[in-house]
């Protein structure tokens, strides 16, 4: 048995997977303040559903796999450890200065944000290595033990080195943490060189110190974790999801737990690519996951997941970039809880402002009195009040339609029922931009794409997003409410290792390339080989990150071989990154030269051979019967029929205008879908009828 | 034509695709871009104009770029050209047809409906690395007209046609400008991002129609300039007069170049009135405005002091009544004048000027000044590489600091200049080291160089930066050395800009305005300027002056002597220390 585990911000979610392949569902609040008491009650629930003890449930498990936030929870609440920086004297400002740029030009009211270290915790170093990776200054290690006797004084909790050109020559940074680990051993240090071999110093020495101060409270969390876990008869092995969309087991995260800031939405894609291929689609996948307060969106791009150095924690440029490889996930605060306003121009506007789940949309009743999205799905029917989460909450739909009344249909001159269509039409169109922003940058046309769906508000509108976008197809796995819990259970070990190499393809050195390869190769197999990962499914994929000269962001081409044999193995090469260029920016130029900046290998091991198993559901109680009036922009006030999910067979097949409901979603089809349960359980729906 | 009613609601939805096509348009240039100006420091703009030339939308664009330009020059193309057609596109860097200055390429293509009618002009402008210019820097100071400046000047020129690009431009820049391939590689990227906000506003016009797509621009316009309307209303009437000078430079009085603007709110009438008649006549260098620029720099002192939520388009933008004169320094340009610096120097004074008037006018309102540019720092260097023996130009921006003290909050640090609003991003150390034969020994900010004030301005930044193997040319039009950024309402100055070369530990001072040589071994150190304080130092919230400290913004000195704030041994506020400083500083005032 499997347990596949994502604490969310509002939930936490649990997928079990028994050894016959059938898959159960559980929920439990989130615990922000000791998140495994959350986890152990998700545990506990799905122990209960089995009529067995805590104790008999867990000593059946065999795998424990991990999405968290309690990484990230930590960066934005201020909680990390107490932590230095030490970098090349003379640019002690990099984490300040950072790299420019600003959302809002006329925004005259933010101020400008602090640095991830503190000035008076960050030291110059005397010492310099060039781009060539010659020691110009040598590095003065009297002036490394003063500093680590200041940081003593200052009580430094954690430490991050960052020295300029430490990719081209880690000698320094190497000494700088002998001396750390003879005269400071209590704090943990992150290099640069190791941690994210790559280039551009503030995106180095953001990862890095990043990575420093998660060590006290990673080790502390994880371990605490697992001793719990064990101590509850957990006798397996406890993993966790990285940003990269694999796991790696929770002694290795411990080591460098930035690899655990993107967690849980990481898994979204992994999770929906399986399903996606599943029903037999071989095309780009676009992946939206819908929570309470934000709509993540990733994709599956020609079978892989791209991947960005540019994450973000917190808003763009207000925040702080990892600077460290992810799945790319773009978040946008557009969700159940998003607030609906009318501005003195007449214009409508919803969110980004949310109501969250405190007071929460007005037709909760907890005092929220500015009407949300999830208020406009009551008013137009998409949501039953009397069964909202599986009838676990009551719901007021006269407060929610008396909201939506004075607010927003009032000032804007329409009715009611036209009024909450807008509130929906404008949250839509703000998660079409979203999408619309990633997709252009990876390069994917979503005329020609299927979008999963996924997270409890995802099927409120993900017919209308798909309509907007021109997909013609959404599929909702039947685990889509809990995507990143199921893509654990999904998730291969995974270990991405690269080298920053330049090679021009007009000077091309192809011993050098080889060599480095083949040293990336062996890194690899020595992460699988620790991993314990069985020899027969292990794969190492290599690739190049290039560009034509003169640019400076560089392009992800899949080098389809380990080592570059013959003049028409670059040539491949060039030709690839040539038709990379012009599917992602409209423009190639095929005559000019590229350079390659570096080389990446990604090592995983699936750890499953099967598919993912049927969803057990319990029979629900309650009607879910006949029908609902339902209101549709376009096609007004309409009967729409009623269906609960465990309802509909496999192949059977139903035509919009429905709501489908589970007790952890809702799924609205419009007149024109067309729905149908494919033999693995997921919604397939057309758009085309 | 019929009107569409469009509620408040689908006005939103609209609105949102339109940014959304100019986001993609930038997102492409952006990581196509082959020259460090553009895809480093993001001196690019894409907008999309309406058949009546006003500007509709361009998201995420450098200020100076945008606000007025591409209503000039969609202007300017339909009046040069006759029975445009799909697949048209055209070059325009002409300063006098409605180009920012000659170094933004700019590439404007005609939206055409299946009717063959021009609906839409989509636009996108980048720096270029190189132009031509008679002397290796796309910034050319001292240039006494358009004919020493040099650059192969575009008004409004044909260079595609049904799609396909006509080899005679392409011939003439790649025989006159220094980079060519990069130049053409920016090309490519300007002219694909144009391509996607055609293909975009087509695929909208197919879903919609272009009737509704034309209500909505009306509608937008309307509302804008409503929003505008409402914003001004609330702020209180009054006039102030306020000048920003310009240092002397080559072909400049002695004294600078004093740039007055005239500020009047009229809440009654939901107007701002801006004059800069008084500006002095057009000088014979290369800091004369173009009108765009003129126009742009006053419009962003208004918006720097206007609720920052109204649009900023042609529908705000007809709230604000402005007075040019023609063959002013910040004016209406008459050709042969050379407008080579438009986008930075002087443009920023007009920016300051007005944003400091609105400061005069009441509490609450405008902003200090921004810091000057263009430093040693973010100059344009070339040679020949060492490494590869290839010769190299390139603008650097290896840092800029400038940002001003605002009513409510401390300065955005890294702005640039106030004409970029802090848009622009600075290069990393390493990225400059592997692309030019250079190091870069130190840069880091400069304690005390802050402008005091309740909300303080940006502290300047040294860098220290030279040719390692080779000589190399740097030429920059820096400044903000005699006339530092001034604070309002109370406020200190900001910190000046300085810039040595540096040989054998022997310091020489350099001019503000200079292209130089710097030897293999020699180092330039530029320090850029710091940014205006809002309001009295000695009102700042004593807390945030003891975090200035302790992170070293400033010393305990400055913050006794200047915010007259006492710290204890540990570096805590002294509470009853602190107020007797200020009651005596409030007496010595």
């Amino acid at each position: 048995m499997r347990l596949g585990c994502d604490t969310g911000g509002t939930f936490t979610d649990l997928v079990v997977e028994e050894d016959d392949g059938s898959v159960t569902m559980h929920k439990a609040p989130t615990t922000p303040r000791d998140p495994a008491q959350g986890v152990l009650a998700a545990i506990q629930d799905a122990a209960t559903a089995r009529g067995e003890s805590l104790l008999v449930f867990l000593s059946r498990a065999t795998m424990f796999v991990h999405g968290t936030t309690h990484a990230i929870n930590a960066i934005i609440t201020g909680s990390v450890a107490r932590t230095a920086l030490l970098t090349t004297a003379g640019h002690r400002d990099m984490l300040v200065l950072r790299e420019g740029g600003r959302a809002d030009a006329f925004d005259h009211g933010s101020g400008y944000p602090r640095p991830y270290v503190p000035r008076a915790l960050t030291f110059g170093i005397p010492e310099r290595i060039d781009a060539a990776g010659r020691v110009i200054v040598p590095l003065d290690e009297a002036a490394v033990l003063q500093t680590i006797a200041r940081m003593r004084e200052l009580r430094v909790e954690a430490v991050g080195v960052c020295l300029l050109w430490s990719i081209a020559n880690p000698a320094h940074e190497r000494r700088i943490a002998e001396l750390l680990e003879q005269h400071l051993p209590d704090a943990p240090c992150t290099l640069s060189h190791t941690l994210s071999p790559t280039l551009r110093e503030y995106r180095r020495a953001s990862a890095t110190c990043i990575d420093a101060s998660l060590k006290p409270l990673m080790t502390a969390y994880l371990g605490g974790l697992d001793r719990r876990l064990r101590a509850a008869g957990f006798d397996g092995r406890l993993l966790v999801l990285t940003s990269q969309g694999g796991m790696i087991d929770a002694a290795e995260l411990a080591l460098a737990p930035i690899h655990s800031i993107n967690s849980g939405p990481s898994a979204a894609p992994v999770a929906a690519s399986h399903f996606a291929r599943l029903e037999n689609v071989d095309d780009d996948v676009i992946v939206a996951d819908t929570g309470g307060t934000t709509y993540d969106v990733s994709l599956v791009r020609n079978g892989r997941i791209p991947y960005t150095r540019e994450t973000w924690i917190g808003e763009p440029y207000l925040g702080h970039m990892t600077g460290f490889p992810s799945v790319d996930v773009r978040s946008v605060g557009a969700g159940g809880g998003s607030i609906a306003r009318v501005d003195a121009g007449g214009v409508l506007h919803v969110g980004p402002e949310s109501a969250g789940s405190t007071p929460g949309p007005v037709c909760y009743a907890r005092g929220g009195e500015r009407p949300t999205l999830t208020d406009a799905c009551v008013t137009l029917g998409y949501i039953d009040p009397e069964y909202f989460l599986g009838g676990a909450m009551q719901l007021d739909r006269s407060a929610a339609e008396q909201a939506i009344q004075e607010q927003i249909a009032r000032p804007l001159g329409l009715a009611l029922q036209d009024a909450a269509a807008a509130i929906v039409d404008l949250a839509t169109e703000s998660m079409v931009q979203a999408i619309a922003d990633i997709t252009i940058n990876q390069g994917v046309d979503p005329t020609q794409a299927v979008l999963v769906g996924g997270g409890g508000a995802a099927g409120l509108n993900c017919i209308a997003v798909a309509r907007r976008l021109g997909c013609p197809k959404v599929i909702i796995p039947e685990l889509g409410a809990a995507m990143s819990a199921g893509g654990g259970l999904i998730s291969d070990l995974a270990a991405e290792h690269s080298v920053v190499h330049f090679s021009g393809s007009d000077t091309f050195d192809m011993e050098a390339m080889n060599s480095a390869l083949a040293r990336l190769e062996r890194r690899c197999e020595r992460f699988l080989e620790r991993a314990g990962a069985p020899s027969g499914g292990r794969s190492i994929e290599f690739s190049v990150e290039a560009r034509y000269p003169g640019q400076v962001w560089e392009i992800e081409t899949p080098l389809e071989c380990r080592q570059m044999r013959s003049p028409e193995d670059l040539a491949a090469l060039v030709a690839r990154f040539h038709a990379e260029h012009r599917a992602i920016f409209a423009i190639d130029d095929p005559h000019s030269p590229i350079e390659i900046v570096r080389l990446i290998a990604r090592a995983r091991c699936p750890l499953r051979q099967k598919a993912v198993g049927r969803l057990q559901t319990q029979v629900q109680s309650g009607p879910s019967q006949g029908s609902r009036r339902v209101y549709f922009s376009g096609a007004g006030w309409v009967q729409a029929n009623l269906l609960r999910l465990e309802q509909i067979e496999s192949g059977e097949s139903r035509r919009g205008p429905a709501i489908v409901e589970t007790p952890f979603t809702t799924i609205v089809l419009d007149p024109g879908s067309r729905l149908e349960r494919s033999a693995h359980g997921s919604l397939i729906i057309s758009l085309q009828g | 034509m019929s009107r569409i009613a469009l509620d408040g609601a689908r006005l939103a939805i609209l609105a949102h695709r339109f940014e959304g096509v100019t986001r993609k348009m930038a997102n492409t240039l952006l990581r196509t871009g082959r020259s460090g100006v553009l895809n480093r420091a993001r001196d690019f703009s894409c907008c999309i104009v309406t058949s009546g030339c006003e500007l509709l939308a361009a998201t995420d664009s450098l200020p100076i770029h945008v606000l007025s330009g591409p209503d000039l020059m969609a202007r300017a193309m339909l009046d040069l050209h006759s029975g445009l057609r799909r697949g048209d596109a055209f070059l325009n860097n002409s300063p006098y047809h409605g180009c920012s200055h000659a170094a933004d390429h700019s590439i404007l293509i005609p939206v055409i409906d299946d009717a063959g009618r021009h609906r839409y002009t989509v636009v996108a402008k980048a720096h270029q690395a190189d132009i031509g210019n008679s002397i290796p820097t796309t910034y050319h100071g001292t240039a006494r007209d358009v004919y020493e400046e040099g650059a192969l000047i575009f008004p409004v020129v044909q260079v595609q046609r049904d799609y396909e690009v006509i080899e005679d431009v392409v011939r003439m820049c790649r025989m006159r400008i220094r980079v060519p391939d990069q130049w053409w590689g920016d090309f490519l990227a300007l002219l694909g991002a144009a391509r996607i906000g055609e293909r975009e506003l087509l695929a909208m016009a197919a879903e919609t129609g272009w009737d509704t797509l034309d209500e909505f621009a009306a509608r937008w316009l309307d509302y804008s300039e409503g929003r505008m309307a409402a914003a001004i209303e609330k702020l209180p009437a009054g006039t102030a007069s306020s000048t920003s000078t310009h240092d002397p430079f080559p072909g400049t009085p002695a004294e600078g170049v004093p740039v007055t603007a005239r500020v009047t709110i009229g809440p009654a009438a939901g107007r701002v009135y801006v004059d800069l008649s008084n500006c002095p006549d057009a000088l014979p260098c290369g800091l004369n405005l173009s009108e765009a620029c003129t126009q742009t720099a006053a419009l962003l002192g208004v918006f720097n002091s206007i609720d920052t939520t109204v649009p900023k388009n042609a529908g705000s933008f007809r709230r604000v009544e402005l007075t040019l004169r023609r063959g002013s320094v910040a004016g209406i340009p008459e050709h042969p004048t050379s407008c080579s610096v438009a986008t930075t120097n002087i443009a920023d004074r007009v920016a300051s000027a007005v944003q400091t008037a609105f400061a005069a006018i009441d509490e609450g309102l405008g902003m200090a000044e921004v810091g000057a540019v263009i430093p040693a720092a973010d100059g344009v260097v070339s040679g020949v590489d060492p490494r590869n023996g290839k010769p190299f130009v390139n603008q650097l921006f290896l840092g800029f600091t400038g940002g001003a003290g605002a009513p409510h909050a401390d300065a955005w640090m890294t702005y640039a200049h106030v004409g970029n609003g802090g848009l622009c991003f600075i290069d990393s150390v390493e990225l400059d080291e592997l692309y030019h034969p250079i190091r870069v020994r130190s840069r880091e900010l400069v304690p005390d160089t802050e402008g005091a004030g309740r909300y303080r301005g940006a502290p300047s930044l040294a860098v220290e930066y030279g040719p390692v193997g080779c000589e190399m040319t740097l030429g920059y039009v820096s400044d903000g050395e005699i006339n530092p950024p001034r604070g309002v309402r109370g406020g200190d100055a900001g910190g000046a800009a300085h810039q040595w070369l540096e040989k054998n530990g022997v310091r020489t001072a350099l001019p503000g305005c200079a292209q130089i040589v710097v030897q293999d071994g020699e180092t330039v150190i530029s320090i850029t300027c710091g940014g205006g304080g809002y309001g009295l130092a000695q009102a700042r919230d004593p807390h945030a002056v003891a975090e200035d400290v302790r992170e070293g913004w400033i010393t305990a000195s400055r913050a006794r002597d200047v915010y007259r704030v006492a710290l204890d041994a540990h570096g805590n506020v002294d509470d009853p220390a602190t107020a007797d400083l200020r009651t005596a500083s409030g007496a010595r005032k």
